[in-house]
């Protein structure tokens, strides 16, 4: 195993930070990580969902967002950073970008590329698979 | 012995939660010479145990963790050793 390829499909507020976190940390601790963004878990990255923070959340996320005094990160900054740290690539699903008629720019910056299953699975291969 | 501990580099992150304040520290370890000491500042109290774990799974080594109960926060004190 040489690392980590997570699918993530969620668009849940809690499994976005939880899958940023881990990848930002692994990333940075010079494990590979690839994230395959799909359905839900890519419209997360969506720029305007951003600007919004129109997530679905249970109680951990409500808590954190309502948290004063803390500076928490957001699962979009954490994966960012980390890519400046370490191995870190995260892939756009192109059926869920088509299905929507978008393109990378409707998504925030993190995105190295698009690509289909088949691709991704190559990306996967010697690596642990993970979804979320 | 932290009184005795005179770090080189200070990395401040109080205020951050997890993981900011390890992401903070591996990004100023990266650019250090061996042998630096680093005092990592942190008011998250998870950040206090799990930097630890990862200073000693990334080889370096941890010289001492201190609370500041008063003050809410932790000094994580670390030595880079590559």
């Amino acid at each position: 195993m040489t690392g980590y390829a997570i699918v993530l499909e969620s668009a849940r507020l809690e499994r976005l930070q939880a899958v940023g976190n881990i990848a930002a940390i692994a990333a940075a601790s010079e494990v590979p990580v690839d994230i395959f963004a799909t359905m839900g878990g890519l419209e997360a990255f969506d720029k305007e969902r951003i600007a919004s923070m129109d997530y679905e959340m249970g109680e951990v996320g409500q808590a954190m967002m309502q948290a004063e005094g803390m500076d928490m990160a957001m699962f979009y900054e954490n994966i960012a950073q980390a890519k400046e740290l370490g191995p870190l690539s995260v892939y756009a699903c192109e059926l869920s970008m088509d299905m929507l008629g978008k393109s990378l720019d409707d998504y925030h910056e993190v995105f190295d590329d698009v690509l289909g299953v088949s691709g991704f699975l190559t990306h996967a291969e010697d690596k642990q698979v993970i979804f979320v | 012995m932290s009184e005795s501990i005179q770090p080189d580099v200070t990395v401040d992150s109080r205020g951050a939660t997890c993981p900011g304040p390890l992401m903070d520290l591996i990004g100023k370890v990266k650019k250090l010479e061996p042998g630096t000491v680093v005092e990592l500042l942190t008011t998250d109290s998870s950040s206090s145990h799990d930097v630890p774990e990862w200073v000693d799974k990334a080889g370096h080594e941890t010289l001492d963790v201190v609370e500041h109960e008063d003050e809410g926060y932790w000094s994580v004190f670390i030595e880079t050793t590559k």
